[in-house]
């Protein structure tokens, strides 16, 4: 150390007395005051000698705890797991189960007989692809019983072919056909399910699938937010979920698609590299989370230019984009679902407001477990069915009473495709899987099959499931 | 419809043992019986008119009095009263077309009402009564069972007598198995039965997921049991199989004063096989809650359950050790167990 620099240092000290204490042993001045003979400074630094850790005692270990009533308190005393284990446990999707049975005679849906209804009725298994791209995009649910069979299998019932019937009408037809339905049903019916076979459906016929598994996780500000620039009113952008659906996205779509060149010239904040295609944009808005909304904007526009096929959008749990959202404004006010880009994309095009131009399907299906009360969306509903089944009894809505006018507006025109119970043909086809599968021990004949159906709240395929699988004893309509 | 699954065929071959298990049996979980499901009464031919519309014998008009006696003279093989006579005009003129031209005018409007089948004036606009709705109503899978209704063979039995020996779970307390009733009512907490059915549920659901265990020679499971490789696919079996594996015999009763010196006397008590079962599913349950929770939710304590299970069927766990030390101990302190002297 030179001399001038020490010096400086000196005179630093004598300003400032709390100095650094990584030059102290150097320099003499920065020694304690103290007498040699006093062990008052000492024993005041630390006055209660090494015990002074306030730390409470580490989990596990024995401590005199001598209150009251504290008997049963080192009963559970396993150890806690680590951050993000648990939810990792809980959401875990195990397709699999290697004790079961595999199911002879039990056959694919291919891209052929996907849409032509002749599997209507029967148990088909999903192709290893098709589940890559379920998987992708969170289709699969953990509370869905994939876990208990072979492989994934599904049953084609009544309404997944009218399903169907829709998804080909609109590869048939010439102009661009653009089908928009709310999936509606009693709770544990399948529509979740539903949604997974329109999805399954879909991408069998390498249509452009676009998914929001939970419709919850959009609106539940556990994900970053900020304004929209030059949006007027306000629209808000959530650029890590955005991102994150953006590389669904490249996960679940075909190779053919992702790989063609881009037909548009977008203008983003960072440079695309020359020649890029469709994967190499969607992977600039996953890797700049800040530029995604931009992208998603540039890669929409890109699947609706003419020649790209059909897009199909799914949503589950409608009834929370109905209403306001986690999300606050600057003024603190509550900001409307409506009012986040990706909610407001997902609107305009069930609502109809804007056609898909190479035609394609927007499926919402409603949640019956975990879904917030949204009367103007209730109301919509009652009303859509009404205009289907009789038309001259549409409900009215009370004047009386508030109305969110935002949904009403939205879900103006929209139709529905409810869902009922299995029939008992189609009960007694699931049975036979399940039977076969190795998971139901009893014979499957019609007075099984009315029994179970009967006591699943005729043909409610998720109480079947219970009453018959999950070996559920009692209280049935309880989870 | 095309055909359906092809379940009478499995692709794995299952050993069949048809020895007869000496010690231990499992019951059946399915049963055979014929439903005795009541069918709706069988319709009648054709109802008389539109007029009345109820289906049920009680609800529907009587006849004249002299048709009422004219049936049951018939019933009683006896002569009735002749009915040409005191017989009303309408069912005289019946098909008679001259003969209704010239009935009054009364007459003839009540016979046209009749014909068009509309409801006479008199009646109600509404029912009250409720009416079966067999057809195009609610179907509520009662009905179709598919048994054809017998002729009772026994007098004043209307659906025949049941089948006999009656199976156990016949009986609408005893319909579930045993052993997942007794760990059922073990688990519960507070009352809450429900949430302890749910529980059994998904212990069932990770013992029939979980790979086959592999037995510990040194801690053999009760003879008679199956392969493992069947447990998997047999839940209830598993969940027996455990709890009976380490159920101990007896259990040890300190006799205060007995020994002499201030000592307890240790006596073995032999145990009844749900006493045995239920000390079992105690130290298992006791076992459980000192593991660690993996998950978060709902289903933790029945995954810690399950695991322990699996742990004993395997002879990892720890209950082992508590089971062999009450039988050591019970070994030990046979020579205190007084029997009743022989004469």
């Amino acid at each position: 150390m030179s001399s001038s620099r020490c010096l400086r240092r000196i005179s630093q000290l004598s300003l400032d007395r709390a100095g650094p204490s990584s030059i102290a042993p150097r320099c003499l001045l920065t020694l304690p005051q103290s007498s040699t003979f006093s062990t008052s400074a000492a024993r005041n630094a630390n006055p209660q000698g090494k015990k002074g850790s306030a730390a409470p005692p580490k989990r596990g270990t024995r401590t005199l705890n001598v209150k009251k009533g504290r008997k049963d308190a080192g009963k559970d005393a396993g150890k806690k797991p680590g951050p993000g284990e648990r939810k990792a446990m809980r959401k875990r999707i195990v397709l699999s189960n290697n004790n079961a049975l595999e199911v002879s005679g039990l056959k694919d849906l291919e891209k052929e007989n996907a849409l032509d209804g002749s599997t209507e009725g029967q148990m088909v298994g999903i192709h290893e692809d098709a589940v890559d791209v379920l998987r992708a995009v969170e289709a699969f649910k953990p509370s869905q019983g994939w876990s208990l069979f072979r492989r994934p299998a599904t049953l084609m019932r009544k309404e997944t072919t009218q399903l169907a019937q829709l998804l080909k009408q609109v590869e048939e037809s010439e102009q661009s056909t653009t089908i928009r339905r709310v999936l509606v049903g009693e709770k544990l019916n399948g529509k979740s399910t539903l949604l997974l076979q329109g999805l399954m459906m879909a991408s069998l016929r390498e249509w452009t699938v676009i998914s929001f598994p939970e419709a919850q996780e959009l609106v539940n500000a556990h994900t970053e937010y900020a304004p929209l620039p030059g949006s007027n009113p306000t629209q808000y952008t959530q650029d890590a979920y955005t991102a994150n659906l953006l590389s669904q996205f490249i996960k679940a779509n075909n190779k053919l698609l992702l790989s063609s060149p881009l037909t548009t010239t977008p203008s983003l904040p960072h440079p695309l590299p020359p020649k890029p295609t469709v994967k190499q944009l969607a992977d600039l808005g996953v890797a700049n989370p800040e530029a995604s909304w931009p992208v998603f904007t540039a890669l929409w526009t890109e699947l609706t230019q003419p020649g790209r096929p059909p897009i199909l959008l799914a949503l589950d749990g409608l009834s929370h984009i109905m209403q306001n959202s986690a999300y606050m404004s600057a003024s603190t006010t509550p900001i409307h679902a409506h009012d986040l880009t990706l909610v407001r994309h997902f609107i305009d095009h069930l609502s109809g407001a804007k056609p898909l131009p190479n035609g394609g399907a927007v499926l919402a299906a409603t949640c019956g477990s975990n879904s917030p009360t949204c009367e103007a969306l209730d109301f919509s509903l009652q009303v859509a069915e009404a205009r289907q089944g009789t038309p001259d009894k549409v409900p009215l809505w009370n004047q009386y009473k508030d109305v969110d006018a935002r949904v009403m507006e939205c879900m103006k025109d929209v139709e529905i495709l409810r869902i009922r119970g299995l029939s008992k043909d189609e009960a007694r086809v699931v049975m036979e899987y399940y039977a076969a599968s190795g998971m139901l021990r009893a014979r499957v004949d019609d007075g099984f099959v009315g029994e179970k159906w009967t006591l699943a709240g005729m043909g409610n395929i998720g109480e079947l499931e219970k009453a018959s699988v999950r070996l559920r004893v009692g209280a049935m309509g309880y989870r | 419809m095309p055909p359906r699954l092809n379940v009478l065929t499995l692709p794995r071959s299952i050993p069949y043992r048809p020895k007869p298990r000496a010690q231990w049996s499992v019951p059946s979980v399915t049963r055979r019986l014929p439903s005795q499901s009541r069918l709706y009464s069988d319709q009648k031919d054709s109802p008389p008119s539109n007029a009345d519309r109820s289906k049920r014998t009680d609800a529907q008009p009587l006849p004249s009095i002299s048709e009422e006696a004219k049936a049951t003279a018939e019933a009683r093989n006896e002569d009735g009263p002749r009915t040409e006579q005191g017989t009303p005009v309408e069912e005289i003129v019946k098909g008679d077309k001259a003969a209704q031209e010239k009935l009054p005018k009364v007459m003839q409007d009540a016979l046209k009402a009749k014909s068009s089948g509309n409801t006479p004036k008199g009646s109600r606009s509404y029912s009250t009564t409720t009416t079966p709705t067999t057809t195009g109503g609610l179907d509520m899978g009662l009905v179709d069972f598919g048994f054809a209704p017998k002729a009772p063979e026994v007098p004043g039995v209307k659906f025949g007598l049941p089948t006999l020996p009656i199976p156990k779970d016949a009986h609408v307390k005893h319909r579930y198995d045993a052993v997942v009733d007794q760990v059922t009512n073990l688990l519960m907490e507070h009352g809450r039965k429900s949430v302890a059915q749910r529980n059994m549920s998904l212990i069932l659901q990770h013992l029939r997921t979980s790979p086959i265990p592999t037995i510990n020679p040194s801690r053999p499971l009760i003879p008679g049991a199956p392969p493992p490789s069947h447990l998997p696919l047999n839940p209830i079996l598993y969940l027996t199989l455990a709890i009976d594996s380490v159920a101990p015999l007896m259990r040890i009763r300190s006799q205060k004063g007995a020994a002499g010196g201030g000592m307890a006397l240790q006596i073995p008590v032999p145990l009844g096989q749900r006493q045995r079962r239920r000390t079992a599913v105690q130290w298992i349950l006791g076992a459980a809650s000192k593991r660690r929770n993996m998950g978060s939710g709902k289903g933790g304590f029945a995954q810690r359950i399950a695991q322990e299970l699996i742990a004993v069927v395997e002879g990892r766990s720890g209950v082992w050790d508590r089971r062999n030390g009450v039988h050591k101990m019970g070994v030990a302190a046979r020579a205190n167990i007084v029997l009743p002297r022989k004469r």
